[in-house]
């Protein structure tokens, strides 16, 4: 069992590091990690400049959201693609490994680059602009950080094993880019959407993730609400990171059937 | 003890054609092969492109799960016991793919070993073991990008080699080599069968299989069409001549004519160095050349040579002589 | 000299139906669909309810006008710029350049059948907009509306064409291509009303394409007639006609220098 915990983390280790050194070379990267969430956060900015001062925060928070959401769809994304036209796919199966565990690593390394950076960014436009991010609740804005990490990945998993069962997922990333932040709140509260999209914004982790860090940050959740939201956002995580056991074995499967882990068939 | 056991095993795909009006075809690649792999054998899987080789040890190595039929690897079956299979297994599809570019020799060694369980103590003594086995020392640090064909080919087998596997599977090992790095990659082949590995092997090279390997299963088309030592396979061509005709331009039906000629066991045209060979197999000998004169009449022609048959031939002969 | 003219357009027309194919080929009808129709609805959707969040109205024409041009700009930026910098990527620039062919007929050609889509992204946009949001089109004149999207969608194809040919000099196409966009969506007036930009930005905003497009856009719903907008649509015309120009000289510089120097391999 002990064995078993040590090469799993060996192995996320691995792909983690692995992943960090691919995104290196690759200019794309910066558009999702930085670039994106930069515009985004400007823009958003202008358009809520009449809400008030105290909505940097909501701004830069929110846009960040954005920022991660982006990187995990393309980059993500565009490493599973990549790997499958470069043919390591087949070798990354054929391992002894489980995928799920690699994809894990990657997910990790991509969320972990793009939130260290959003960060870095964000920090130094504040200070360079003036503009006050002070936090309301700055410990569980922390902890809501880590977590949202873990909600992330998650969902990332799920997400990357779509692309793996269906090798030309690349034409729908653009698709599914904006629902992702109008259904989870990162920029506007889902209270303006219908009632009927509440459900779907439920079962998503990225909407308690967001919840907690607005709630945080502004203050506008108490306490006790702030644990509510982590608490179904680790549930939710949790449901995902299981659930993608079953998955993967299914999307592999299919895969091997399908021929679809490489692109000769 | 069989370490390979093969029943009736096929796979299909399907193939898409039209852009709004989408018609499905169904392609057979490999329609119902058996045969067995005994332990320790250099085992040849022989045909040429197209045949269903590298779809054949793809659904060994258990990257696809076959259409119908059994397939088991030392008594696991290749569908339900994949991942026990998996850690006991080597295979290279060799190439340009299944590598990673952008990183070096020596780190795509440290991922495939992390990834197959290697301990990290045993894999830093057997990477640089296995660089040097593979004689890509010195240059291990560079990334594969830079690398030629020939170093690619290498660093594949390096990574087949990590775990120490029992059986390897080598998907054309040396095409794309030079007859250098061919001729190596040849060495290091027979060197692995002396480590008791059970090696299946394809090729679409005669002479390869015929130097290399105990047994041959000549594969055309999706089925198995001789399976034999290369000694017996020869047997079977032993009894024919072939007569070779440089020929210049080759009417429409002139083929299904000389086919049809009772002498004729079989024909084929060989493209060498853009010139056309004809092929004849026929047991009648030399002789036979003045009764092919009659269909021959109007045909330029170059230099005719009879020869003996060689393991080609019998190949030739089995695929239905398309070269 | 009539025959040269012939086969220009014998060019012109190989590249529009190559561009309708390529940009057919690898799409279902179903991708197509979720790209052309689902994918900017779902923008529009974000920010027009950044909008309402931000000023509480419900009034979204706005952001419905703004993001419904951009869709213009999604075909020339992506559309455009891989017609040309996926020459580089699929290899087949050397054999271009090797070619007698008119660059312009060839281009002009690609870049018509990004045109009509663009034009096509701008009208599904608009619709969206009628049917979710409440566009009011009932004061807006349809002819002076036509021919501000067929403007429009030729200017920014014409910076689409100068980003192609960025697109042959660098690896990383897909990173300029989605800054510029993104730009796009930050200067030119879609999301953000250009008086409340700081005075830098409404600088930029004006030397770009797309802006003066939306602004027309904006005011011909509004019920603005064709005299009104006649000074915006010229001087947008203009600025695609320069971004094009410009694109053409860029290609042939590079072809020129590669040739010179010998680099084709570098393409």
């Amino acid at each position: 069992m002990v064995k078993e915990i040590k090469d799993t983390l060996r192995i996320i280790g691995m792909s983690f590091e692995i992943e960090l050194r691919q995104n290196l070379t690759d200019g794309f990267v910066l558009f999702g990690i930085v670039i994106q969430p930069l515009i985004v956060a400007f823009m958003a900015l202008w358009m809520l400049k009449d809400k008030g001062p105290d909505y940097a925060i909501f701004v830069v928070v929110g846009s960040a959201m954005t920022g991660l959401w982006t990187t995990l769809l393309f980059n993500g994304g565009n490493s599973i693609t990549g790997e499958r036209w470069s043919g390591t796919l087949e070798s990354l199966v054929g391992a002894p490994s489980s995928l799920r565990i690699v994809v894990f690593g990657k997910v990790l390394a991509n969320i972990t680059q793009s939130l260290l950076s959003m960060i870095g960014c964000y920090t130094l436009i504040s200070l360079a602009m003036g503009y006050p991010l002070t936090l309301s609740r700055p410990i569980f804005f922390l902890i809501s950080i880590l977590l949202t990490v873990f909600a992330f990945v998650g969902f990332g998993v799920i997400i990357a094993s779509l692309f793996i069962l269906i090798p030309d997922f690349q034409r729908l990333q653009n698709t599914l880019e904006f629902p992702i932040y109008i259904l989870c709140g990162f920029l506007f509260p889902i209270a303006l959407l219908p009632g009927w999209t509440t459900p779907f914004s439920y079962i998503l982790s990225p909407y308690w993730a967001a919840r907690s860090l607005h709630g945080s940050a502004r203050g506008t959740l108490e306490i006790n609400q702030i644990f509510i939201s982590w608490t179904l956002l680790i549930i939710f995580s949790v449901v995902y990171i299981i659930g993608s056991s079953a998955l993967y074995r299914l999307v592999l499967k299919r895969a091997r059937v399908d021929a679809t882990l490489n692109t000769t068939g | 003890m069989n370490a390979i056991e093969i029943s009736n095993l096929k796979r299909q795909f399907k193939t898409t054609i039209g852009v709004i009006k989408r018609q499905t075809k169904e392609v057979i690649a490999v329609d119902g092969i058996t045969f067995d792999i005994h332990a320790g054998e250099l085992f040849g899987l022989l045909g040429p492109n197209g045949a269903g080789k590298t779809t054949t040890i793809k659904m060994l190595t258990t990257l696809l799960i076959p259409s119908s039929g059994t397939a088991t690897i030392m008594g696991l079956d290749v569908v339900k016991d994949a991942e026990k299979i998996r850690p006991r297994i080597g295979f290279i599809f060799g190439g340009e793919r299944g590598l990673y570019w952008r990183l070096s020799g020596f780190d795509n060694l440290r991922y495939f070993a992390t990834l197959y369980y290697v301990d990290t103590n045993i894999a830093k003594k057997k990477i640089p073991e296995l660089i040097e086995l593979v004689g890509l020392k010195g240059r291990e640090k560079e990334k594969v990008e830079g690398y030629s064909r020939g170093m690619r080919q290498r660093l594949h087998i390096a990574r087949a080699l990590l775990h120490d596997p029992e059986v390897l599977f080598l998907d054309e090992p040396t095409m794309g080599l030079d007859p250098v790095g061919a001729r190596e990659m040849r060495m290091t082949i027979r060197d692995l069968q002396s480590a008791k590995k059970t090696i299946l092997l394809t090729t679409h090279y005669m002479f390869e299989a015929d130097a290399l390997c105990e047994r041959i299963a000549v594969i055309n088309k999706g089925k198995i069409v001789a399976l034999n030592t290369p000694a017996k396979l020869k047997h079977t061509v032993q009894d024919l001549s072939i007569i070779e005709i440089e020929i210049f331009g080759i009417p429409p039906d002139f083929l299904e004519k000389v086919r049809n000629l009772e002498f004729v066991d079989s024909v084929a045209v060989e493209t060498r160095d853009q010139r056309q060979i004809l092929l004849i197999h026929t047991p009648k000998g030399p002789s036979a050349i003045s009764d092919l004169v009659e269909v021959l009449n109007g045909l330029r022609l170059g230099k005719i040579v009879t020869r003996e048959p060689t393991l080609e031939d019998a190949y030739v002969r089995l695929v239905g002589g398309k070269l | 000299m009539q025959k040269r003219s012939i086969t220009n357009v014998k060019i012109f027309f190989d590249g529009a139906i190559l561009s309708y194919r390529a940009l057919f080929r690898w799409l279902r009808p179903a991708t197509y669909i979720a790209s052309k129709i689902l994918a900017p609805l779902t923008m529009m959707i974000f920010f027009v309810l950044i909008g309402a969040y931000a000023s509480g109205s419900n009034d979204a024409s706005f952001y419905v006008i703004g993001n419904a041009l951009i869709f213009a700009a999604s075909s020339g930026i992506f559309g455009v710029t891989m017609s040309i910098g996926g020459e580089r990527w699929s290899g087949t620039l050397p054999y271009l350049f090797g070619s007698p062919a008119n660059r312009m007929a060839i281009f002009v050609g690609r870049a018509f059948m990004h045109i009509l889509d663009g034009m096509l992204g701008v009208f599904i946009g608009l619709g969206w907009g009628i049917l979710l949001f409440g566009l009011d089109l009932s004061q807006t004149h349809l002819m002076p509306l036509l021919l501000t999207i067929l403007i429009t969608t030729f200017s920014t194809a014409g910076l689409g064409l100068l980003m192609g040919c960025v697109g042959l000099i660098t690896r990383n196409v897909m990173l300029v291509n989605n800054t510029v966009y993104f730009l796009m969506l930050l200067f030119s007036g879609a999301n953000i009303s250009l008086e409340s930009l700081p005075k830098w930005m409404q600088v930029v905003s004006s030397y770009i394409p797309l802006t003066r497009g939306i602004a027309s856009t904006r005011l011909i719903v509004a019920g603005a007639g064709i005299n009104e907008v006649l000074p915006l649509l010229l001087e947008e015309f203009l600025i695609g006609l320069i971004f094009t120009l410009l694109g053409f000289f860029l290609f042939s510089t590079f072809e020129k220098q590669a040739k010179k120097l010998g680099t084709l391999e570098i393409f």
